[in-house]
């Protein structure tokens, strides 16, 4: 009881005390607003791949034919909820006059993308079907990106929609290349890159958020980016199957299911030899990202160094403020050891404290970087409306909007970095009150 | 002099100042550090933006181009402040290396490699022409076939350290480039004819500008086969952009006041001549202006790092007031006697300012040093960690980084440790302007000492 009312006592009366509150509020704020940024933008990066291209992809080494059956045969597994195929083609996109952009050209089945990618509610336009019959003979409907059609604005980074909306019906022209085997004179096969040119019909816009998939693709139906590229094929052709697991499915299990089932179908339907069969990539979303992710985990990492070693200046303001504070309460110190309280209660006066000041000091500052992190984008659109610099863009930093979610694992674990420095700041002056003789303090003279 | 004394004195007998002048060491030690090598990452980047670009650009965003450009060359190369001058298509095409089935987006610069040397950093840029650049598009293997430039990350890969593996000589590989030529409005120039042009280049050199987006995603073409290819040649021949460099005595926004100037009398002569509507989206820019998109979000960064080392040395702002208003606790005895010989007020403040003073800058200089020793050594550090641990502090594969920068820039360390002196003399102000309030009759009470 005593403790309590002496460390409250002295919260109250040494104001000096709100000063480490604030330090340490201060440095709990800033490193749980810079980890939970850092959180977000990783999270959101591993979710944008399953979002964009499912959970697992299977890349073969070479085109396969026959996909309905091995999709068909991986849908019969336990662990796999879905799959879709993916062929895919480079190009260019002539828009519109002196308007030519570069793009990935993917053939897609609209219907089980939906279900294995969330493709169809990034679309900008939610009353037209997918891919319906182009109102043009000649033409192919096709959802293209919206950064395709347009940039976001220098100032507010964001679309004219009613801009891209207006595109939407337009006509452009793609361009993509195939490779013919050709018969040459010596006897042997030389390959020749044959252009083909399709007129598309802009049927809706893609608008995922992140502005590298919205910058690069351009998605057709399949079967007729299959008759564009290979006309000479008849049965449905591939070049990668994504896929979506079930919803409890383990990883490493449906991994080891989605291969076994591979390896059977390319042996028995595509009579693949095996060193074919093992070059093929079957691999999760996240797996795919990991060489970045661990990157940017690496760069998180060194900032919160950064900031943890300037924020230990926390834990020398303690000492000096509780030093401070011991040595003008020597007199106190000494009254409550003459009435027989212990070193060990006299430490722990001190130490508590310090763990008190701690405490105040993150749930402070827990609640600073909450208002901070969650309003992250309204103080962004305020900091460029009033300076007129745009800090944050889709173009550079990928998505368009901040990640504004508080990673409470990480907040947690500096809360308890911040006690720890802060009882640790207290110790030492701790144990100086608690070695105050009291004989000494209170003699007369 | 008593203020010197006495500063240095509180300095060395008060150990508890020690805390202070450590904290502020190991805030500017680490300061100097972070702000080293973030900005020379900046400076390097626009040095390589620089360096891309030359000075100055003149020419428009649509890739149709504009026409009468070599008309406006002379008129620039006749300008006694202009060195050189460099016309450069520019276009996307879609590229295939002749033996495999792939496909790449890439965007195309037509140009003279001569005067494009002349005018930016190309030539150093190459590997196997940088001392004959006029040969830049021969390839060695077969010099009577159109050669190309490619961005390296196009034609080579890089290692955990990044670096390119160069061979000998230039590999034989050729490049099946397609580009859809436009009209000078714009419209497909080959409607119904297969609507593209493709010609196939010949791997003759690679150019490493350190940009990643420009290594691993451009062509570099013989200026006239670009044009070609482009339809950029025909009815009126028409280029994307002018480059400029100035000559080195000249200030780059008052030269581009000059270019802007002389491009806007050249344009007002061109009204009824044809194709003239083509010069309307042409603009002048400093490379600062034309890169801006691109520098403006690490100087951002850097700002941004700025503001967040202010927020953290607020910390130690506070530890110098605590530490100062312990030691002006203690010490009411020496202010009392000072005050009583006839030291007023204010030069109490000063003399406890001037001990700010003298730890801000004994510390920072401290810092300032020990930063500097360990940036002479980052990089080794950084070798012998990835040696032993397999860490780097980027991973070269990922990043186009070469060294990590630790060139310490006399400015920024100026602003770092007059910063630390400033931080100090706030932090003492308030318990300086307390000591000062002290009155001797108080403070020398014979109950009181």
């Amino acid at each position: 009881m005593l403790k309590l009312f002496l460390t409250l006592r002295y919260l109250r009366k040494r104001k000096i005390v709100l000063l480490s509150v604030v330090a340490v509020a201060l440095s709990v704020a800033l490193l749980i607003v810079v980890s939970s940024l850092f959180a977000g933008f990783i999270e959101v990066f591993e979710r944008s791949a399953v979002e964009a291209i499912g959970d697992v992809v299977v890349f073969p080494p070479a085109r396969f034919t026959n996909y309905p059956h091995f999709i068909h045969r991986l849908e019969q597994t336990n662990a796999v909820d879905s799959a879709t195929p993916v062929l895919s083609a480079r190009g260019l996109v002539h828009l519109d006059n002196g308007n030519v952009r570069p793009v990935d050209i993917w053939g897609i089945d609209p219907v089980s993308r939906s279900r294995v990618a969330r493709f169809k509610e990034s679309l900008i336009s939610q009353e037209s079907s997918l891919f319906e019959s182009s109102t043009y003979e000649t033409a192919v409907n096709a959802l293209v990106g919206i950064a395709v059609l347009s940039e976001p604005d220098e100032k507010t980074d964001e679309y004219d929609m009613d801009a891209v909306r207006k595109m939407i019906g337009s006509t452009i022209i793609l361009t993509t290349g195939t490779v013919s085997r050709q018969q040459s004179t010596d006897d042997q096969t030389s390959p020749k890159i044959t252009r083909k040119t399709l007129q598309l019909v802009i049927q809706n816009v893609v608008f995922t958020g992140v502005y590298d998939l919205d910058k690069r693709f351009v998605y057709v139906p399949i079967e007729q980016l299959q008759k564009l590229l290979y006309p000479e094929q008849e049965s449905p052709v591939t070049d990668q199957l994504q896929i979506k697991l079930s919803e409890n499915a383990d990883e490493a299990t449906a991994l080891a299911q989605i291969r076994g089932v591979w390896e059977d179908f390319a042996q028995t339907r595509l009579g693949w030899d095996q060193s074919l069969i093992h070059q093929t990539t079957i691999i999760t979303a996240k797996e795919l990202q990991k060489n970045f992710v661990v990157e940017l985990y690496k760069q998180m990492g060194l900032l919160m160094l950064i900031f943890g070693v300037v924020s230990l200046g926390v834990v020398v303001l303690i000492f000096c403020i509780f030093y401070m504070i011991v040595d003008t309460r020597q007199k106190d110190i000494a009254i409550i050891k003459s009435c027989g309280t212990s070193n060990v209660s006299v430490l722990s006066v001190f130490v508590g404290l310090g763990c008190f000041v701690g405490v105040l000091g993150s749930v402070v500052g827990v609640v600073f970087a909450y208002i901070i992190t969650r309003n992250i984008n309204t103080i962004e659109k305020w900091i460029s409306s009033l300076l007129g610099l745009k800090l944050w863009k889709s173009s550079v930093y990928m998505f368009s909007k901040i990640p504004n979610q508080i990673d409470w694992s990480l907040a947690l674990q500096i809360i308890l970095f911040a006690v720890l420095a802060a009882a640790l700041g207290a110790l030492l002056p701790a144990i100086v009150a608690a070695k105050t003789k009291p004989v000494n303090i209170l003699r007369y003279e | 002099m008593y203020k010197f004394i006495l500063s240095l004195r509180y300095m060395y007998k008060r150990r508890i100042s020690y805390l202070a002048f450590l904290a502020v060491a190991l805030c500017v030690f680490i300061v100097v550090i972070v702000m080293t090598v973030l900005r020379g990452l900046v400076t390097d980047f626009k040095q390589k933006n620089h360096n891309f670009i030359g000075d100055c650009v003149i020419g428009t965003e649509s890739l149709v181009g504009f026409p009468y450009y070599e008309e406006f060359i002379n008129i620039l190369e006749n300008q006694n402040f202009v060195e050189a001058v460099s016309p450069v298509i520019k276009n996307y095409g879609l590229l295939s290396p002749r033996y495999s089935d792939l496909n790449q987006g890439v965007e195309l610069l037509g140009i003279d490699p001569v005067k494009h040397s002349r005018t930016t950093a190309f030539k150093e840029s190459l590997f196997y022409h940088r001392d004959n650049v006029s040969n830049a598009f021969v390839p060695p293997y077969e010099p009577n076939l159109p050669g190309c430039v490619p961005g390296i990350d196009l034609v080579l890969e890089r290692d955990e350290r990044g670096n390119y593996r160069q061979f000998e000589r230039p590999f034989e590989l050729g490049l099946s480039i397609s580009v859809f030529p436009l009209t000078p409005k714009g419209a497909l120039a080959k409607a119904g004819l297969g609507l593209v042009n493709t010609k196939t280049f010949y791997y003759s050199d690679n150019s490493h500008s350190g940009l990643a987006r420009v290594d691993n995603s451009t062509v570099y073409l013989p200026f006239n086969q670009a044009q070609l290819l482009c339809g950029m040649q025909s009815p009126i021949e028409r280029a994307s952009w002018i480059h400029v460099k100035f000559t080195p005595d000249t200030k780059l926004e008052d030269s581009c006041v000059k270019v802007r100037s002389l491009w806007l009398e050249y344009k007002q002569t061109l009204s009824n001549k044809p194709g003239a509507e083509l010069l309307a989206g042409v603009d002048v820019r400093s490379w600062r202006e034309h890169r801006r998109s691109y520098i403006a979000a690490m100087e951002k960064e850097q700002v941004m790092m700025t503001l967040m080392f202010i927020l953290v040395g607020l910390t130690t702002v506070f530890i110098v007031f605590v530490v100062f208003y312990m030691i002006i606790s203690h010490k009411s005895k020496d202010i009392g006697v000072l005050r009583s010989i006839g030291v007023s007020k204010t030069n109490v403040i000063h003399l406890f300012s001037f001990f700010a003073f003298v730890m801000g800058l004994s510390a920072s200089l401290v810092g300032a040093f020990f930063g500097w020793l360990f940036l002479s050594k980052i990089n080794e550090i950084e070798s012998w960690l990835f040696e032993h641990f397999d860490f780097q502090l980027w991973d070269r594969t990922i990043y186009a980084i070469e060294d990590i920068p630790n060139n310490v820039e006399i400015r920024t360390l100026t602003v770092i440790i007059m910063s630390a002196i400033i931080a100090c003399l706030v932090g003492a102000l308030l318990p300086s302007w307390k000591g000062s309030k002290l009155n001797p009759i108080d403070a020398l009470q014979v109950s009181r000492l």
